[in-house]
C-alpha cells in the first residue's frame, strides 16, 4: 500500500525563505540592479533568521527524519545567518570595487547559503551530501567570478581539490551505508551503538568508511594534510568570497562533521585517534605556517587553518560538552573572522590584500578600524575579556574532560605562536608612522562599516556574558537529539 | 548586601570605566580627569582598610561552565591593590606632565590599574585569569605606542614568553577543576576538592609556568630586560610593567592552597632557582650602563628574594615575601621616574653621566633614599621584607639563604656604583644645565618614599593586615 510521504514545510521554513531570496535574485536579475538584489536577500536573512525563532524547541521534523529542525540545527543555522549578513554587508560596499557586482554573485552566494542551511538541517547522510555539493558548486562559482588570473587560477584549484574531496566523502558514505545498511544518522547510531551488534566484517568497512568520510570532510573544512588549497583560495578570491569561504561554508561543514561524527558515528571505532592526528598535525601546520606570512590576507587565511584545529578538537569531546562549545567557538569564530576581512576589504588597495608592514600606523589614520581591527586579532588569539577566548576555553576543555590531555596542551603550545602573529600587526597598527597611508582613498563606507561593528560588538558582549549565546547551546539535551535519538 | 561588599568591585571597575571616559573627555580636562578617577579608586581602597577589608562577594558569571565572579579584597590582596592604586596615581601624576599628548598613555595605564586590582581581587580561578590576560593588553600597547626603536623585538619577546606560561596554566586551570570534581571555579569549591597524587605535580608545574614568567624566576626572564629598556623614557610604563609581576602574589594566593603535596615535594628545586636568581641578577645588574636594564635587573633580584620566600613556605619568609613584594613596586617604581627624570633633564640613560647632584640635589637626594630603600637599609620597608625572608628561610634552608644573602652586599656594590658614577663625580666639561624638581615632582618622588619610611618604620598596620591571610594561606599545608 502507498504511504503519502511525510512532507512538512514549517520545519524547512529558514531554508525555504532563503531559496526564495536565491531565486529572485536569479530572475530579477534580468531587470534589477545588484545592489537592490543585495537588500532583497539581506531583508530574506532576517526573515530566515525570525523563522527560526519560531521553531526554537519545537523539535519539527520532516521527510520521515531527514530533516530535523532541532534546536541543534537552529543554532548552527543562526551561525551561518550572522556569517551570510556580514558578507552581504560588505559586499554592498566592495562588490563593485572587486569587479564582482552582477545579480549572479548574490544568487550564487544564496544558492550557497540554502545548501549550508540544507547540511544544518540534515536527518540522513544523503540530505548532507546534497547540501553539501549544492554549497561547495556555489562556492566555486563564487571563487572564480571575478575575471582575473588569481581568482580563475585560485577557483579552479578549489574546484578539483574540493571534487576530489567530495569523491572521498561519497566514497565513504557509501562505505558507511554498507557497513549499517542505513543512510538516516539515527539509524546509523543505533546500529554503530553497539559494536558487537555489527558482523565482524562489517566493523572493517565502519571503519574505513568513517575514515574516508572523515578525509572528505577535512578537505572541506582544511584540517592539515589537506588544507593546501585554503592560503591559495583565501588569498586569491576576491576578500568578501574568501569571507564567505572561510566563515559560513566553514561552519556548514563544521555542523556535517558535528552531525555525523558526534551523532551518527559517534560510537564507531578508529576515527578518534585518527582525527586527533589531524588535529595536531593542523595546530602545528597552522600556526607556524602563518607566522611566516607576510601577507595580512594571507595570514588570516592560515589562522583560519589553525582555528580550524580548535573548532575539530571540539568534535573529540563528548557531544554534550563538544556541541556547546562548538556551535558557540562557531558564532564567535564568525563574527570575529568576518569583522577583520571585512576591515581588510574595505582597506586594501587590491583585492590581494594588504602587506602586514602596511598596517603601520593605521591607528593615526583611520582610528576606528584599527581599534575593531585590534579586538579582532586579540579576540582570535584568544585574549579576555573578548569572545574567542571562551570559545578556545571551552574547546579546551571539551578536549580535557574527554582525557585528551596532550591534545589540549599541545594547542596551548601552538597558540604561543599564534598570539606572535596576530599581535604583531595589531601591535604595529598604534606605532607611529610618517609614510604616506596605504590605504584605498575611498575606504570607509556605512555598510561595511555596520558589519564591522556588529563583530566587534559581537565579540565584546560575548566575551563579557558569554551566557547570551552559551546558555542557548547548554543544555545537554540538544546535543544529545544530535543523531535524532 | 552592604556598600562594603560593593566596594572592590567598584575598585577594580571604576579604572577601567574612566579610560574609556578619557576618550570623550576635552582635551583640556583630561588629566584632571585621570588623575580624579585615580585618587577616587586609591580612596576606595582605602575606605576598603578602613573597614578591616572586604567580604567575599560571589555572583553567578557564567553558571553553566561554573566560572562565578568572586571578588575579595583582604589582607596580602587588599595590601597589594593599595599599592597598585597607589603607584597608578603617581604614574598618572607624573605622565600627564611629562609626555606630550598624554591622553592614550593615561587610558592605558588606567585600563591596567583595572587588570591589576583585578588580579589582586579575583577569587575565582578563571577569574583571575582573565584579569590575568587583560592587564597585559595595556601593557602590550604601552609599549607598542610608546616604545623605542627595538620595540618589536621586546614586544614579541614579551607576549610570547607571558601567553606561553598563561597556556599552560589555563589547561592547569581545567585540568584543576575536572580532575578535582568541583562544581565551579571559585577557590571555595577548589579548596575543597583538591587534585591527589601525581597530577596535582603535573598542575603545578602548569601553573608554575605562568607564574615563573611574571615573577620572573630564571631561566624564564629573558623578556624583562628588554620589556624596560625599550619602554618610553619616562618611566611610567615602566611603573605599570613592575606593578604586573604578580607572580609572587599568584603562587602565594592559588598555588599553595591548591597544589600544597606539590609545593612541599618541589620546594628545594624551587628554593635554589630562586636563589640563584637573586644572585644572578646582581651580578649581571652590575655590569650594566644602562639605568633601566640595571633597575630591570635589580628588580628581577628582588623578585627572586620574593621567590625564595613564599617557595620556603615558612610563616615568616612568606610574610616576608609579600611585604617586600608590595615595598618593591614603590621603590622600584618610583626610580623608575626618577631615572625618567634624569633621562629627560640630561637626554641619556647612561649609568655614567656625573655630577648631576651640583645642580640636582633634591632629585639626587630623593633618589639617592630611594636606592637605599632598594638594597635595604633599615629603617625603609624594603629592609623588614628581605630581612624576614631570610630569617624564615634560614629555618628550612640555611645554604641557600646564605647564598640569597650575598644577593645584599651585591645590591649595594651595583647601586652605590651606579649611583656614584651619575650623580657624584664630575661634571663633564660643556655638559647642559640639569634642572632640580619642580612642582609635581616633588610629589611624584616624595610620597613613595614617605610611604617607604612609614612602613619602615612603623610596619605594624601593613603586617597585621598580612598575618592572618598568610597564616590561613599557609595552614593548608597541614602543619609544616
Amino acid at each position: 500500500m502507498l504511504t503519502p510521504p511525510d512532507v512538512a514545510l514549517t520545519p524547512m521554513l529558514p531554508i525555504l525563505i532563503v531559496l526564495a531570496g536565491a531565486i529572485s535574485s536569479t530572475l530579477l536579475g534580468f531587470w534589477v540592479q545588484r545592489r537592490t538584489l543585495t537588500f532583497i536577500n539581506i531583508g530574506a536573512l532576517l526573515l530566515s533568521g525570525a523563522s527560526l525563532t519560531l521553531l526554537w524547541n519545537r523539535g519539527l521534523s520532516a521527510f520521515g527524519g531527514s530533516l530535523n529542525a532541532d534546536n541543534a540545527a537552529l543554532l548552527l543555522s543562526f551561525v551561518i545567518l550572522v556569517g551570510t549578513l556580514m558578507t552581504l554587508l560588505v559586499t554592498l560596499d566592495t562588490a563593485w570595487r572587486a569587479r564582482v557586482s552582477f545579480p549572479e554573485f548574490d544568487a550564487m552566494l544564496m544558492y550557497a547559503v540554502t545548501g549550508c542551511l540544507l547540511i544544518a538541517f540534515s536527518g540522513d547522510l544523503i540530505v548532507m551530501l546534497i547540501g553539501l555539493e549544492i554549497m561547495s558548486l556555489s562556492s566555486y562559482v563564487l571563487a572564480t567570478l571575478q575575471g582575473s588570473r588569481r581568482a580563475e587560477e585560485s577557483g579552479l584549484k578549489y574546484f578539483l581539490l574540493g571534487a576530489a574531496g567530495s569523491a572521498v566523502l561519497i566514497y565513504g558514505l557509501a562505505f558507511v551505508y554498507g557497513a549499517t545498511g542505513s543512510l538516516n544518522y539515527a539509524a546509523i547510531a543505533e546500529r554503530v551503538g553497539s559494536v558487537q551488534g555489527l558482523l565482524p566484517q562489517n566493523v572493517g568497512i565502519l571503519v574505513g568508511g568513517a575514515l574516508l568520510v572523515l578525509c572528505g570532510f577535512a578537505f572541506k573544512v582544511a584540517l592539515a594534510p589537506f588544507h593546501q588549497w585554503t592560503p591559495d583560495v583565501y588569498g586569491g578570491a576576491p576578500t568578501s568570497v574568501s569571507l564567505f569561504l572561510s566563515t559560513v561554508v566553514k561552519v556548514a561543514a563544521f555542523a556535517g562533521m558535528l552531525r555525523v561524527f558526534s551523532g551518527a558515528l559517534a560510537d564507531a571505532p578508529g576515527w578518534h585517534s585518527v582525527m586527533q592526528v589531524l588535529i595536531a598535525a593542523t595546530l602545528i601546520v597552522g600556526n607556524l605556517a602563518a607566522l611566516r606570512q607576510l601577507n595580512f590576507k594571507r595570514m588570516l587565511a592560515y589562522s583560519a587553518v589553525a582555528h580550524t584545529g580548535f573548532l575539530a578538537m571540539a568534535l573529540l569531546g563528548t557531544p554534550q560538552a563538544g556541541g556547546a562549545a562548538l556551535s558557540y567557538y562557531l558564532l564567535v569564530y564568525t563574527l570575529m573572522t568576518a569583522a577583520a576581512l571585512a576591515v581588510v576589504a574595505a582597506l586594501q588597495r587590491s583585492e590581494a590584500g594588504f602587506e602586514i608592514s602596511d598596517l603601520r600606523g593605521l591607528y593615526f589614520r583611520h582610528p576606528g578600524y584599527a581599534v575593531c581591527l585590534a579586538i579582532c586579532l586579540a579576540s582570535l588569539a584568544g585574549l579576555p575579556p573578548f569572545a574567542g577566548f571562551f570559545g578556545k576555553y571551552l574547546v579546551f576543555q571539551a578536549a580535557f574532560q574527554n582525557g585528551y590531555v596532550w591534545l589540549s596542551v599541545l594547542a596551548a603550545l601552538t597558540s604561543v605562536a599564534a598570539l606572535v602573529y596576530y599581535l604583531r600587526p595589531a601591535m604595529l597598527m598604534f606605532m607611529p608612522d610618517r609614510t604616506p597611508a596605504r590605504e584605498y582613498a575611498h575606504g570607509q563606507r556605512p555598510a561595511t562599516t555596520l558589519a564591522v561593528g556588529l563583530g566587534v560588538a559581537g565579540v565584546t558582549v560575548l566575551g563579557l556574558l558569554p551566557n547570551l549565546w552559551y546558555a542557548w547551546g547548554a543544555s545537554p539535551v540538544i546535543w544529545n537529539l544530535l543523531a535524532g535519538r | 548586601m552592604t556598600f562594603l561588599d560593593w566596594l572592590p568591585t567598584i575598585m577594580i571597575f571604576l579604572p577601567v570605566l574612566g579610560s574609556l571616559l578619557l576618550l570623550v573627555v576635552p582635551k583640556t580636562f583630561r588629566d584632571e580627569v585621570a588623575g580624579l578617577i585615580a585618587a577616587l579608586t586609591l580612596g576606595a581602597g582605602l575606605a576598603i582598610w578602613r573597614g578591616g577589608g572586604s567580604e567575599l562577594f560571589r555572583w553567578d558569571w557564567i553558571p553553566p561552565l561554573g566560572i562565578t565572579y568572586s571578588v575579595q579584597l583582604s589582607g596580602v590582596s587588599l595590601a597589594l591593590a593599595l599599592v597598585t592604586a597607589f603607584m597608578s596615581f603617581i604614574a598618572i601624576l607624573y605622565a600627564a606632565r611629562r609626555i606630550p599628548n598624554p591622553g592614550p598613555m593615561l587610558s592605558l595605564i588606567l585600563a591596567m590599574e583595572t587588570g591589576l586590582i583585578g588580579i589582586f581581587a579575583a577569587q575565582d580561578l578563571l577569574l583571575f585569569y582573565v584579569f590575568f590576560e587583560d592587564a597585559l593588553i595595556p601593557a602590550l600597547l604601552m609599549l607598542a605606542m610608546y616604545g623605542k626603536a627595538g620595540r618589536m623585538k621586546a614586544l614579541v619577546k614579551f607576549a610570547a614568553y607571558t601567553l606561553f606560561g598563561s597556556l599552560l596554566m589555563l589547561v592547569s586551570i581545567i585540568g584543576v577543576r575536572y580532575l578535582g570534581g568541583s562544581p565551579t571555579f571559585a577557590m571555595v569549591d577548589l579548596k575543597a576538592n583538591l587534585v591527589e597524587g601525581p597530577a596535582q605535580t603535573w598542575l603545578y608545574l602548569g601553573f608554575l609556568a605562568a607564574m615563573a614568567v611574571k615573577l620572573p624566576l630564571w631561566p624564564l626572564h629573558a623578556w624583562l630586560p628588554d620589556f624596560h629598556e625599550q619602554n618610553h623614557d619616562s618611566g611610567v610604563p615602566d611603573v605599570m610593567g613592575t606593578l604586573y609581576k604578580v607572580g609572587g602574589y599568584g603562587l602565594f594566593t592559588f598555588g599553595i592552597p591548591l597544589f600544597p603535596d606539590a609545593s612541599l615535594e618541589l620546594r628545594p628545586i624551587l628554593m635554589g632557582l630562586a636563589a640563584f636568581t637573586a644572585l644572578y641578577a646582581a651580578w649581571i645588574a652590575f655590569r650594566q650602563t644602562d639605568w633601566k636594564r640595571l633597575l630591570a635587573y635589580a628588580g628581577l633580584s628582588h623578585m627572586g628574594f620574593v621567590a625564595l620566600g613564599v617557595f620556603s613556605l615558612n610563616e615568616t619568609a612568606v610574610i616576608g615575601a609579600m611585604y617586600l613584594l608590595a615595598f618593591q613596586n614603590l621603590y622600584t617604581g618610583a626610580l623608575f621616574l626618577s631615572v625618567g627624570m634624569v633621562q629627560e633633564r640630561i637626554g641619556s640613560l647612561e649609568t655614567r653621566v656625573g655630577g648631576v647632584m651640583t645642580q640636582a640635589g633634591a632629585l639626587s637626594g630623593l633618589t639617592m633614599a630611594l636606592w637605599f630603600a632598594s638594597i635595604a637599609v633599615p629603617g625603609l620597608a624594603g629592609f623588614i621584607g628581605e630581612f624576614s625572608i631570610l630569617l624564615g628561610a634560614y629555618q628550612v634552608s640555611p645554604w641557600l639563604t646564605f647564598i640569597a644573602g650575598i644577593t645584599t652586599i651585591a645590591a649595594a656594590a651595583y647601586a652605590l656604583t651606579a649611583f656614584q658614577t651619575t650623580f657624584w663625580q664630575a661634571r663633564p666639561l660643556g655638559a647642559v644645565g640639569v634642572r632640580d624638581l619642580v612642582h609635581t615632582e616633588w610629589l611624584v618622588l616624595g610620597l613613595p618614599l614617605a610611604v617607604l619610611i612609614l612602613f619602615g618604620v612603623y610596619s605594624a598596620p601593613a603586617l597585621n593586615l598580612m598575618q592572618p591571610a598568610v597564616r590561613a594561606v599557609l595552614s593548608a599545608l597541614g602543619g609544616n
